[in-house]
């Protein structure tokens, strides 16, 4: 259609850019200004060139940030993304009446993420949690820990809330694409004798691929920019056992004033989680192309499982 | 035949217990969370499990007087509505204009509206506080409205832009041959055809500035001032060893929300996936 006066697109588009060019993108490219710099927010500024990134590569607790947040999204790649299929093909067997089901579950997802966190803790805690008073109960008294003050407990701990909140809302990306599976694909199955089992994970799975895919998509680059749970449930301790890079970078930036410092590692956070996706983005296109030349989606499916 | 019917009267029982044992478990901190709103501070330590004595809604009533929530859930509820309408506003303006018009620049100022889809914040919130912090926007309702409204823009304009795509170019000429103007199409004719759309973009950006954590944090030192995350977090650090006071206030906070999900559960989901499948 051809706008009726010349400038009406423009004017349409305008408030929009203007929101977003003011709001995002120059504390985008201020921030990678910000970076080669050494700056403590208020005083002089001093151009130090590449040398932050230097200090952050270099820097161990930087390294070990990175390292944290990806066992955190390995460990929740299993949580959240196989425990949220295994959920959905198990509420596939019933679906008719498991409406509450996926109520109950998909609930803490839309709950905000602090108020999870402070509870979780209540539950972790030492004295009055809910989880070392069940472990006494049952009898596992030698079992209680101080969950999150413990080195080798915490960041499995806030992995398992990340999971309590996320396995809800992966469950039902899965339960909306398994029901689009075809039924005679799943009928013919059966008359080969196949059980539910085997249909679900020879057949209904690689079918539904592309939704893995998304989900673990999001869950990665997801991953990488969590900061809530982390902050009001361990804020990085003990002794940076769940230190993940948005925690120290917050930390650095507004706790120690190191801007130029906390720009640089931000930057380089920013491009891991830009490659990652578009990484993952890339590689589901090419397996996606092989994916469409095969017409025949039970012999695709067996192929992609053997 | 048969051996499938016998499979699916004895298995479907047997998977209907599991998940409601599941869902049970699920749920028990919620339970715990609003049992222990009920008990004193010595009982939630000697009796965790024990069922309260009777339901005392004395605490949650402490809770909401000295707690300042209430003040917490109008600076959410404020904040969360001025900036879904200004998404809402914005996008679909500009969703109009990129999918019905074809004018000059407007492939580069799609592209970079599409880089808030892929760029995280972390790449931009250092910056931005320095600035927020410059133009004296820090602790103003401003200093989350901005951030949240550019944050959801992005997103909503490509997600409306993907339904008006949709739509048949006859109906849009059809009205200009009517003698409509611009603004006359985009108000009469595309903001109602894009009623669905905008339910869900509405949806899923009301939650995520309802539930924005980090940038509240950096942004709002007033204590008048502070949205439910934070609010609750002020909160947990100042009466860290009343347990039940705490109890109180999460389960205030929680459980409407909870019957909110509960109403519209099915326009909640749909809107939470559609927002993150992009």
């Amino acid at each position: 259609m051809k706008p009726h006066r010349f400038l009406s697109p423009y004017l349409f588009v305008a408030p929009a850019l203007v929101v977003f060019a003011f709001a995002i993108l120059t504390p985008f490219v201020m921030t990678g200004y910000y970076s080669l710099t050494e700056w403590n927010g208020y005083g002089d500024m001093i151009f130090v060139g590449l040398r932050n990134y230097i200090d952050a590569v270099h820097d161990t607790v930087f390294q070990t940030s990175f390292i944290n947040v990806i066992v955190y999204i390995l460990l929740t790649l299993v949580v959240e993304v196989l425990v949220g299929l295994l959920l959905a093909g198990l509420v596939l067997t019933v679906r008719r009446g498991s409406i509450w089901f996926r109520v109950a579950i998909f609930t803490p997802v839309m709950l905000p993420m602090v108020v999870v966190a402070v509870l979780w803790s209540f539950v972790y805690n030492p004295d009055y949690g809910l989880l070392n008073a069940a472990l006494t109960e049952l009898g596992l008294e030698s079992w209680t820990r101080v969950w999150l003050g413990d080195e080798h407990t915490a960041l499995l701990a806030i992995c398992l809330v990340s999971g309590w909140i996320y396995a809800g809302f992966y469950m039902t990306i899965f339960y909306a694409a398994l029901r689009q599976v075809p039924s005679e694909v799943i009928e013919a199955a059966r008359l080969d004798g196949g059980g539910e089992w085997d249909i679900l994970w020879r057949i209904r799975v690689p079918l539904i691929r592309n939704a893995i895919e998304v989900a673990v998509l999001l869950c990665v680059t997801g991953g990488f920019q969590s900061f809530d749970l982390f902050y009001v449930m361990t804020n990085g301790g003990p002794f940076h056992a769940t230190e993940i890079p948005t925690t120290y970078l917050v930390q650095s930036v507004f706790r120690t004033g190191e801007v130029g410092y906390g720009s640089a590692m931000a930057v380089i956070l920013t491009a891991v989680v830009v490659t990652m996706g578009l990484l993952l983005a890339a590689l589901r296109r090419t397996t996606g192309r092989e994916g469409r030349t095969r017409r025949r989606p039970l012999a695709n499916a067996k192929e992609a499982v053997w | 035949m048969v051996s499938v019917a016998v499979r699916v009267r004895i298995i479907r029982p047997l998977v209907l217990t599991a998940l409601a044992l599941l869902a049970l478990a699920y749920i028990v901190p919620l339970i715990w969370m609003v049992l222990s709103s009920f008990k004193t501070n010595t009982a939630i330590f000697s009796t965790p499990f024990a069922l309260p004595t009777h339901i005392d809604l004395t605490r949650w009533a402490t809770a909401w007087d000295i707690g300042n929530l209430g003040r917490y859930a109008l600076n959410s509820i404020l904040i969360t509505t001025v900036s879904v309408l200004a998404i809402l506003g914005v996008s679909s303006a500009a969703a109009f204009a990129f999918s019905r018009y074809r004018f000059r620049g407007s492939g580069l100022m799609l592209g970079l509206l599409s880089l808030g889809l892929i760029l995280p914040l972390q790449s931009y919130f250092i910056a931005q506080s320095t600035m927020f912090t410059d133009l004296e926007l820090t602790d103003t309702y401003w200093a989350l409205i901005i951030p949240y409204t550019a944050m959801g823009v992005p997103l909503a304009t490509y997600l409306l832009k993907v339904y008006l795509d949709a739509l048949p170019e006859e109906l849009f000429e059809a009205a200009r041959i009517d003698g409509a103007g611009d603004l006359r199409i985009y108000a009469m004719l595309a903001l109602p055809l894009l009623k669905p759309g905008l339910a869900t973009v509405a949806v899923f950006s009301a939650l995520s500035c309802w539930n924005e954590f980090l940038l509240a944090l950096l942004y709002i030192q007033d204590d008048a001032l502070r949205t439910i995350p934070t609010g609750l977090l002020a909160f947990s650090t100042r009466y860290v060893t009343d347990y039940s006071l705490l109890f109180a206030a999460l389960s205030i906070i929680t459980l409407p929300m909870i019957a909110i999900y509960v109403v519209f559960n099915r326009q909640i989901t749909e809107g939470i996936t559609a927002g993150s499948l992009k």
